[in-house]
């Protein structure tokens, strides 16, 4: 969190993390698509020649003023495939909160699961552990014939007591549930610090 | 609501604070800076990417984006310098261009700055400039106000943070934000 008392702006930053091709680009694309154009920028998108994301897809929302302070949110995108590791870390630096994207498809289990590895890695190596931050989980892609059901998925990955959404990104569905809950996560968090 | 020495602002994990005395020392830095080398264009951003301040040639530029990838572009600098094992405080970046320069700098542990100077100013003079301002600006971002005034308290970071209704506030600014 950044807050710029002179401008009275209050900085939060989002990060969307998974595996590859589990619909984190989607989700800001979504987002992109859905707000109000006057209340957001450019999607801006670091891509490879395959339209893969190479290093992170930016978004910045803004909020009407709240108690007098313009909250201003920054959504980041980390590139999913194995290669681009150094990358991920670097783009979750600083991060106020992460939604975790699990690609529901039952062959993507074990990519899912390296990717929630991967995570809690990166953040151990800030010193932060998964409870110390708001996470949500979001399970994407649930429309596909193979999509494996929730509590599966949950047992799967171990989550502890990480609010779960269920998402079609593609077809927004549950895109704005899972942004706003982890908007509201990171301000109830930032309350009890300061608390 | 709980009553909160200057001090509780070191508690937020990413948090930089910037009280009305330092954005305008930064500012003024960053002002010096421009006149000073002379550059066409200086962005200050945290190292996360949120742009503090600009001076110079900003017209057609969109900065919000421009700071996300500054700071990308500075932390893969770290990373590679990290990997090479030559890492160091203070890094700098220089891209040479036909007809401007563009050198991004780390200034301390939590910003970055961005100048971008025509190619007719000496690049040894640009270093030595660019260096002492960013020195400059670590400092002035690493000093929190020992007494912050009294309009600053009046509507301090926890009195608006600490507020009940804040979640409620944000829940409905973002339903504003959507157009379904």
């Amino acid at each position: 969190m950044f807050i710029n008392w002179q401008l009275r702006e209050l900085n939060l930053k989002i990060v969307y993390y998974g595996a590859a091709l589990s619909g984190k680009t989607t989700n800001l694309e979504q987002i992109h698509a859905k707000v109000d154009p006057r209340r957001r920028g450019e999607l801006i998108s670091l891509k490879t020649h395959e339209d893969r994301t190479l290093y992170f897809d930016f978004l910045q929302l803004e909020l009407g003023k709240i108690s007098g302070l313009t909250p201003k949110i920054h959504l980041y995108t980390v590139p999913g495939q194995t290669y681009y590791e150094a990358s991920r870390k670097l783009v979750l630096r600083g991060a106020d909160g992460v939604v975790f994207v699990v690609d529901s498809a039952a062959n993507r289990t074990d990519d899912n699961l390296e990717s929630w590895a991967n995570l809690q890695t990166h953040l151990a190596s800030f010193d932060i552990l998964l409870t110390d931050i708001p996470i949500m989980v979001q399970f994407n892609k649930r429309d596909l014939p193979t999509a494996m059901p929730v509590p599966l998925l949950r047992h799967i990955l171990r989550l502890n007591g990480q609010p779960t959404f269920e998402a079609v990104a593609a077809q927004g569905r549950g895109v704005f549930d899972t942004l706003k809950a982890v908007v509201n996560g990171v301000v109830a968090r930032v309350q009890s610090e300061i608390a | 609501m709980a009553n909160h020495s200057n001090q509780d602002y070191h508690r937020l994990r990413s948090g930089l604070t910037l009280y009305p005395a330092q954005y305008a020392a930064l500012d003024q830095t960053l002002a010096d800076l421009t006149q000073k080398l002379p550059a066409q264009l200086v962005v200050l951003t945290d190292v996360s990417g949120q742009l503090v301040a600009a001076r110079g040639e900003q017209e057609r530029i969109n900065l919000v984006a421009l700071g996300s990838l500054i700071s990308g572009d500075l932390a893969a600098s770290q990373e590679i310098a990290r990997l090479m094992g030559e890492y160091q405080d203070y890094q700098m970046v220089l891209r040479e261009g036909r007809t401007a320069h563009t050198f991004i700098v780390e200034a301390g542990h939590h910003l970055a700055l961005l100048v971008r100077l025509s190619q007719e100013v000496p690049l040894g003079w640009a270093r030595m400039v660019i260096r002492q301002g960013v020195h400059q600006l670590a400092e002035i971002a690493a000093t929190q106000p020992a007494q912050p005034l009294e309009s600053e308290l009046a509507g301090s970071v926890e009195a608006l943070l600490g507020e009940e209704a804040l979640p409620n506030l944000f829940s409905e600014a973002l339903d504003d934000l959507w157009t379904e």
